[in-house]
């Protein structure tokens, strides 16, 4: 693994989001879509970011974990919780960041 | 186009940090990059990557995050129907939710001919290009000498989460993100991300009926 397959995998998922990006300023005169595709793109986003974010939350061990060993309660969940929170308060994405990270590390201290 | 700038210089530091987290090189940051040019999609991909997904798993995923183009495309498309294929080509390659809200909102107004057209799109797109990139660049050097007790990677899934959060505009929205959730979670110890995948149809499908049933 490494280098080799990041670039393969990389170039070829380019592939595919140029040829999304590329879908209809190239090829409009051939196709239309159909209306259940068009009906349905509007809740793509939040299906597939919810399903990304449950495995980067549940599963794995982050860095910290790696680097002074494991606490009882993964910190994960409890991070993102507060996260979510902030970003329900706040609708702005960097002070989620922020405090998601912050909680990461005083969740873990916390039990260390 | 210059207030939508700001926005994307920590998604672009973390899209450059990341694969450095994952022992890659700075170099694959940025052929990461250069290559796919997809903020959201890139960080999935790295993600996949490092879970160890199999490679469709990985373009599927990316495929959907990206789905949205499609109707960006189908949108900005007659205004650039006469524009030669370079030009298209690469109008394509630089498409993005910033330059494509700003066309959205200025090509019906205006009464610009193909060439200004392409002038805008051009320039406000090498604008965002040239700071995606010097943003990866600069993420890629500073995860180098980051510490990996840092556990910077958990910026990707709270990235995510704060992307998501950000589409419940409807009670229809809020029932695909639920599903999608629920059922995501229930197949994590599922093989081949079949979890992911599942959770993201179930998810969409849910919306629909949702909003089919509810008036």
């Amino acid at each position: 693994m490494m280098t080799d397959s990041f670039l393969i995998v990389v170039a070829l998922a380019g592939l595919v989001t140029l040829a999304l990006k590329c879908a209809f300023i190239e090829g409009q005169q051939y196709f239309k879509l159909p209306p259940w595709f068009t009906e349905s793109l509007e809740f793509v986003p939040p299906a597939v970011l919810c399903a990304l974010v449950i495995p980067g939350i549940f599963q794995g061990d982050v860095g910290l974990v790696s680097a002074f060993g494991s606490v009882g309660v993964d910190p994960k969940p409890i991070a993102a919780c507060i996260a979510a929170i902030t970003f329900f308060a706040t609708k702005k994405t960097i002070p989620t960041l922020i405090i998601g990270m912050v909680s990461l590390y005083a969740v873990y201290w916390l039990q260390f | 186009m210059l207030p939508l700038l700001p926005g994307i210089v920590p998604f672009g530091l973390i899209a450059g940090f990341t694969p450095v987290s994952f022992r890659y090189t700075w170099i694959d940051s940025i052929m990461g990059s250069l290559l796919m040019f997809a903020g959201a999609s890139q960080l999935a991909a790295y993600q996949l990557m490092d879970e160890g997904a199999s490679l469709w798993v990985i373009l599927m995923t990316v495929a959907a995050i990206n789905l949205r183009y499609v109707l960006y495309s189908a949108s900005i498309a007659p205004y650039l129907t006469h524009a030669n294929r370079t030009s298209r080509l690469l109008a394509g390659y630089g498409l993005t939710d910033q330059i494509y809200a700003v066309c959205q909102r200025d090509y019906p107004t205006h009464d610009w001919n193909l060439n200004e057209r392409l002038a805008y799109y051009g320039g406000g797109t090498l604008v965002l290009w040239l700071l995606w990139q010097l943003c990866t660049l600069a993420g890629a050097l500073i995860g180098q000498v980051i510490p990996v007790f840092w556990s910077l990677e958990f910026m990707i899934p709270l990235t995510f989460l704060a992307l998501a959060l950000n589409t419940l505009k409807t009670n229809a929205h809020r029932v695909t993100a639920l599903t999608a959730s629920v059922v995501s979670f229930l197949g994590l110890e599922l093989p081949y991300n079949f979890g992911l995948m599942f959770g993201g149809l179930l998810g969409i499908l849910a919306g629909v009926l949702y909003k089919r049933f509810s008036g």
